[in-house]
């Protein structure tokens, strides 16, 4: 049976008997989705890289300490968020902007710290169009305040139910429900010129 | 009928909004399609959420650089099993761990050189001279201890310990060889890379099939 088509419980299960190649399983199979939360949130890749690195170690580091009646994905996004949530409180991060991070002054740290969107698909006119409109969602949800943006990406783009957020966030499950409702709300209003142009098109 | 024209009537609550517009296991009661393909704002609200979440969905996955994992594995410490631990700390201990097997082997040879000489005892009289002399056993430790910290001498010290020697400190001694030798099992098995687990799993199975 190879390692891909273990539970995250059976490799969680080698880790804690210094099974490394479950380990790397483990951060292959979540380094991306932390990786995108994370981002969205601080909007700066290098400094992303760096947190995401941290949630890993801290995750493997406290591996003992996991209760296995939770899943694990939900812990490992609790640890991200709290991470994440420190730094940016520490850092009182302000405006930020789908074009780079608001700290980098020159261009190549601003070209390092943008958001990078691939399509291999579709044509010229449909990338640049769906770029385009990435983009603008993208500078919306980064104008979410940071617990909105959590709880709204949790849901729509990991797909979470309102427990687990409401479990990663350490809030109550009515908190969650007015965070993403706000969210939706916030991310409606900001993206109405798309939307209505959308629309007449 | 009146009632159910009201209950029909009232906007879609938030919930029923996320079933109408997400596919998922939401359990959607009737009253909401039916509303919803009545009222205009409600079918307005359920398409925006439905665009929403299509757009969100939409939102390319980002990947962190090549050779991340890499780096990430350097830095991730796994927790060691006991068996790693002990290990570790026999190759840290080299020449204590050899002195605690050499004393705990001249211990046993002594118990059962010991134990021979009495081949009429039983398991119960074993027992009943165990509760019996381990209050002495135990003042008479105390007691050598004393004399070997007040600088009586070794040899005074060994004739001592020698003249105390009971059952009791034979059975201590074969207790403490039986954990060193489980131990050492136990070691043996991590260094051939078997999982003790399955070595316990395997004896339960045979114990099944048996029964």
């Amino acid at each position: 049976m190879s390692y891909k088509e273990h539970s995250d419980q059976d490799l969680v299960r080698l880790c804690l008997k210094t099974d490394e190649r479950a380990a790397r399983e483990l951060v292959e199979r979540f380094e991306r989705p932390v990786f995108s939360l994370v981002y969205r949130m601080v909007r700066d890749r290098e400094l992303a890289e760096d947190l995401t690195q941290e949630v890993f170690v801290r995750t493997f580091n406290n591996l003992q300490r996991y209760d296995r009646s939770y899943k694990f994905s939900s812990w490992l996004f609790k640890i991200a968020y709290n991470l994440t949530v420190d730094h940016l409180r520490k850092k009182q991060v302000k405006t930020i902007s789908m074009h780079g991070s608001p700290d980098a002054v020159t261009p190549e740290r601003q070209q390092a710290t943008s958001l990078s969107l691939e399509s291999d698909e579709e044509s010229p006119d449909a990338m640049v169009e769906a770029r385009e409109l990435a983009g603008y969602l993208e500078d919306a949800i980064a104008r979410l305040r940071p617990e909105y943006r959590t709880a709204i990406l949790l849901r729509h783009v990991e797909g979470r139910p309102y427990e687990e957020i409401a479990d990663i966030m350490g809030v109550p499950l009515g908190t969650v429900k007015t965070y993403i409702f706000r969210a939706r709300r916030e991310l409606r209003d900001l993206l109405e010129d798309r939307w209505d142009g959308g629309d007449e098109e | 009928m009146n009632t159910n024209h009201q209950e029909r009537a009232r906007h879609l609550q938030a919930e029923e909004l996320e079933a109408l517009a997400i596919p998922g296991d939401h359990r959607l009661p009737a009253r909401s399609s039916a509303h919803a393909a009545e009222c205009d704002r409600c079918r307005r609200d359920v398409e925006e959420l439905q665009t929403l979440h299509v757009l969100l969905q939409a939102l390319t996955p980002l990947q962190p650089v090549v050779g991340f994992t890499d780096r990430v594995m350097q830095r991730v410490r796994l927790p060691l099993p006991w068996r790693v631990r002990v290990l570790q700390a026999v190759r840290k201990h080299q020449v204590a761990t050899a002195a605690a097997f050499a004393g705990a082997a001249a211990a046993v040879g002594v118990g059962l050189v010991w134990i021979a000489r009495y081949p009429e005892l039983t398991p119960m009289t074993i027992a009943a001279l165990l509760v019996q002399r381990s209050t002495t056993l135990m003042w008479s430790g105390v007691m050598e201890v004393g004399r070997f910290v007040y600088g009586s001498g070794i040899v005074e010290t060994a004739q001592g310990v020698a003249g105390q020697l009971t059952l009791v400190t034979a059975f201590v001694a074969v207790a403490t060889v039986t954990l060193i030798g489980l131990a050492s099992l136990r070691i043996m098995l991590s260094l051939m890379d078997v999982d003790p687990a399955l070595v316990t799993s395997h004896w339960q199975l045979r114990r099944r099939v048996r029964g």
